[in-house]
């Protein structure tokens, strides 16, 4: 693969055209939360003004270390939070003045899933992802039989479709949950570190998959991860926040720079370029210098 | 469209279960009652203030309360006794009648299979639902309610007026008075004992001012050292030990009975040390205490044989200078 | 992959209906009173032919006095607890909630003690006093059990579960000062008993449940969506905090009118929907109709064995669910361990 176009923002797919503004699903500008108040009045932000934008067929990472501003960020996102300032928007709505329902038909978020209580067929629960799209005491018809099929078919998990949830390992219980959220033909995906239960041949598997249906099916990605290098490996832009600033946007080459990197996580890491050509961050001799074992 | 239909569906179901139930329900409000048969009937009104429509002559009696029972053998109408209670063991015949359950829960079905004339109730051992839901099926209930020994006397007069024995009912209430008053003569100026009775030993419980037993006690010469309020009270046993009873008094039966108690309880700590029992002061009531019904009176004379026996030695010596 | 429609539905709701009736006929037949299958036939079909004035006096007492209203009091209450059960185990997201978890019946049951030392003659006063401590009980638990403004099921469940053993304390307490009869009366009541007929008309309370168990059937997809997850189901759209409200005021409904004129009976609410999941699964559209029809066969079925059993004593329904009950969960409790 070769080496992404050098623009801050909205680098497409092909190269260095810029993208079609059409193209555009995800448009955040100057948006801002706080959890709380001080003193005086002013708000305590948790994430200062971000802005980005992000299109079809693309991958944005969302990275950072802890406290940094990530979830508040998704959630923002997915229209749960209101930004202070600023706004957020999906398909030129702005995605927490949508109806709940409206927005899941917009926006579909895969989080780490709570635990079953009754047993569910894996069917079943797909066809959950359907919801947004009826009355509210609905039965599900043939269309959405039809879209959970795809959805499941996206993820490779067609031949789960009978198999109870609780009988499935963790990467196929992942894969059915994300079927879920494309079951709501979603034109955004946000996912919250969608591989943190995941062995590393999982993890792989995921984000290759990740890569394939915002290549073919169109669809804007934004994942909030750990994996640094797993995400530079399969994003088309990473975000790096840092107590809750936006410090760099852009392809992966661009942001991944031990300057950038080595004050925002506090660790030693060092910086190289993959045979991908992509850049593949490691640690490095943890003794030495100012990182080495306190006295 | 499917939603549409199946929106129907519902909806008809619903009303055609709501049919059924208003038909299966208004059916049971037309239940024939003893007027509509067209007996003559007379109307009475019993202990709890409810009207009652009677027939004119009773042949078969159905009693809800083992006291009652009781009652309408001694008066002579145990022939006419149809049913009765699980409980009802006195006298001997009343075991072999059908019963119809407990008193609490008598099975209506059972009652109404029996076709009484009247039904007779205790309004302290039976539930009033009972009453109501026979009352409301057109079945005659009469319910008892004393609160005294001399309640219990009157209702006996009652229930011979209800079920057509006045004069054997009236001669019975005649004796039992005339034997109380007796026993208030035999009794009179003596100071009452003072005595704790207990309905239960562990937890210590008595009675109250207000209860059938405490009316009891004072006609047997006996003052219960605990006087409250509550129907059941729980005593500490520290108030006993203050209060020092002059007698001890248990609901059993007499004979060895008396013996083993006292046993018991000059083994027991704290109850040992009571001046009751090192002087082996404990007496003995008779069950029928908790049962309101004539031989109740054999009880109470028992009981005052037992809390003042210098009165009756005096009685069996009308001769001897004392 | 096949959905669930509504015909599946209504097939199902027929299936159960036909055991239903089954079971409504045969304890039809039993009883103290003897009767033949011809007499009831007869005297049903006079009734419905509105000939009511053919049918023998002691014929309409017993079919139409007393053993057809207290089988429709059986349907009701038995329907009314077992959806009752199904949204608690929603909204509580607990296999093990049951309508009593929440404090309801110790409330109804404090009620009903209060209204027998303070009035004791007066029967509707019982029934009434019941339902309006169930009333103040529901309340009190749903200001305890909120969290943000929203009802949060983890404090309900605690709010309940203390609301309950306080007013347990309670009423234990006022137990000792009762008199023999009401002692008894009480425990009988404790224990689920369908002997007393509710001083409301039957009618009434069935048009009630109804519509409660119609409110909580409003939510069966949300409720499938909620068992997933809380956070999932907000982000596919679904009104969480309404729902929960809906169904907790509806199921508490229920458990109040049930409990007020019933008393406690047991196990109905709890197993009947685990029953009806390990038959026809765990969709709450198939689910609530289910148990109501399911819980109206428990209770059909348990009180005519409460009063043949040990005719003519009769035993309280509740101690028959119990007796019932308790086999049927450790079978379940095991089959999911396996």
């Amino acid at each position: 693969m070769s080496a992404r176009g050098a623009s801050l923002e909205g680098a497409g797919r092909g190269g260095n055209a810029p993208p079609e503004s059409s193209d555009v699903r995800l448009h955040v500008e100057q948006a801002s939360y706080a959890y709380a108040v001080t003193d005086r009045g002013a708000p305590k932000f948790a994430l200062g003004p971000v802005s980005f934008k992000a299109s079809r067929h693309e991958i944005i990472s969302i990275l950072g270390p802890n406290a940094s501003g990530k979830s508040t960020l998704l959630k923002l996102l997915a229209g749960v939070f209101k930004p202070i300032s600023g706004f957020v928007r999906v398909d030129s709505f702005d995605a927490s003045e949508l109806e709940p329902k409206a927005r899941a038909q917009k926006v579909a978020l895969v989080q780490q899933e709570s635990a079953l209580l009754f047993p569910l067929r894996v069917w079943e629960f797909v066809l959950q992802g359907r919801y947004p799209y009826g009355r509210r005491l609905r039965f599900e018809s043939e269309e959405d039989c039809l879209m959970a099929g795809n959805a499941l078919a996206q993820v490779g998990a067609t031949d789960l479709r009978d198999r109870w949830m609780e009988q499935l390992s963790g990467g196929e219980k992942q894969r059915v949950i994300l079927a879920r959220a494309l079951a709501q033909q979603p034109a955004l995906l946000l996912l919250d570190e969608p591989t943190q239960h995941l062995d590393i041949g999982g993890k792989l598997e995921l984000l290759r998959r990740l890569r394939r249906l915002a290549d073919e099916n169109r669809y804007t990605v934004v994942v909030v991860t750990h994996e640094l290098n797993l995400a530079a490996e399969f994003s088309d832009r990473i975000l790096l926040l840092h107590r809750g600033k936006a410090l760099a946007c852009g392809p992966p080459a661009e942001v991944y720079q031990r300057e950038i990197l080595e004050p925002v996580f506090d660790a030693p890491l060092d910086v190289e370029i993959a045979p991908s050509g992509r850049p593949r961050v490691m640690l490095r001799e943890v003794n030495e210098g100012p990182w080495g074992p306190r006295q | 469209m499917r939603r549409l239909m199946r929106t129907q569906k519902m909806i008809g179901r619903a009303l055609a279960l709501a049919a059924l139930t208003s038909a299966m329900l208004s059916v049971g409000e037309r239940t024939a009652t003893a007027a509509s048969r067209g007996d003559a009937t007379r109307v009475v009104v019993d202990e709890t203030g409810r009207r009652v429509t009677l027939p004119a002559e009773v042949h078969r009696i159905v009693s809800l309360a083992p006291n009652l029972t009781e009652t309408i053998y001694a008066i002579g109408a145990g022939a006419r006794l149809a049913g009765d209670t699980d409980f009802c063991d006195v006298p001997d015949e009343a075991k072999s009648t059908p019963h119809v359950g407990a008193p609490i829960n008598p099975s209506l079905e059972a009652i109404v299979a029996l076709k009484p004339d009247v039904v007779l109730a205790s309004a302290s051992i039976n539930w009033p639902a009972t009453a109501d839901a026979l009352l409301k099926m057109g079945v005659p209930v009469y319910t008892t309610d004393p609160h005294s020994v001399d309640d219990m006397i009157a209702g006996i007069a009652h229930i011979g007026e209800v079920i057509g024995a006045d004069a054997a009912a009236n001669s019975l209430v005649a004796g039992l008075r005339a034997r109380l008053v007796a026993l208030a003569e035999k009794l009179a100026g003596r100071t009452p004992r003072r005595v704790l009775f207990i309905v239960w030993d562990d937890p210590l419980i008595s009675i109250g001012r207000h209860t059938f037993i405490a009316d009891a006690l004072r006609l047997a010469g006996g003052a219960s050292v605990i006087d409250v309020e509550q129907n059941w009270p729980h005593v500490g046993m520290e108030h006993i030990v203050r209060l020092q009873p002059e007698f001890l008094v248990f609901t059993g039966d007499h004979g060895d009975g008396e013996a083993s108690k006292l046993d018991e309880l000059r083994e027991k700590k704290v109850w040992r040390e009571l001046e009751a029992v090192k002087a082996g002061r404990v007496a003995f009531i008779s069950g029928e205490v908790n049962r309101p019904g004539p031989k109740l009176i054999d009880a109470i004379e028992d009981l005052a044989r037992q809390l003042h026996p210098e009165a009756f030695a005096k009685a069996a010596d009308p001769g001897g200078a004392r | 992959m096949q959905p669930l429609t509504p015909r599946r539905i209504l097939g199902i709701c027929a299936l159960l209906g036909v055991v239903l009736f089954v079971a409504v006929v045969i304890s039809l037949r039993l009883g103290a009173y003897p009767m033949s299958f011809r007499a009831i036939l007869t005297s049903l079909y006079e009734s419905v032919m509105g000939r009511g004035d053919q049918i023998p006096t002691d014929y309409q007492m017993v079919i139409f006095g007393l053993r057809l209203p207290r089988i429709a009091f059986g349907i009701i209450v038995g329907g009314a607890l077992a959806v009752s059960g199904a949204g608690f185990q929603a909204l509580l997201r607990n296999p093990l909630a049951d309508p009593y978890v929440l404090g309801v019946s110790s409330g109804a049951a404090l009620g009903a003690i209060v209204s027998l030392i303070f009035a004791p003659h007066v029967p509707l006063a019982m029934q009434g006093a019941a339902f309006a401590g169930a009333g103040i009980t529901i309340l009190a638990v749903y200001f305890l059990g909120r969290r943000g403004g929203q009802i949060d099921s983890s404090t309900l469940l605690l709010a309940g579960i203390i609301s309950a053993s306080f007013l347990s304390a309670i009423i234990m307490f006022l137990m000792t000062t009762l008199s023999g009869r009401d002692l008894r009366g009480m425990a009988f009541w404790l224990m689920g008993d369908l002997q007393t007929p509710p001083q409301l008309p039957l009618g009434f309370l069935f048009f009630v449940s109804l519509a409660a168990i119609g409110a909580i059937y409003t939510t069966a997809s949300d409720l499938n969506l909620i068992l997933t997850g809380e956070q999932e189901a907000r982000h596919l759209g679904v009104n969480v905090a309404r729902v929960k409200l809906v169904v907790y005021l509806s199921a508490s409904l229920l458990t109040g009118l049930a409990v007020s004129v019933s008393g406690a009976i047991g196990y109905v609410g709890l197993l009947v929907p685990h029953v009806m999941r390990m038959l026809f699964g765990s969709d709450y559209r198939i689910l609530i109709p289910a148990s109501a029809l399911g819980g109206a066969i428990a209770i059909v079925a348990a009180d005519t064995l409460a009063r043949t059993v040990a005719s003519p004593t009769e035993l309280p329904v509740g101690a028959m669910t119990a007796i019932v009950g308790a086999p049927v969960f450790i079978y379940l409790l095991r089959r999911r361990v396996g």
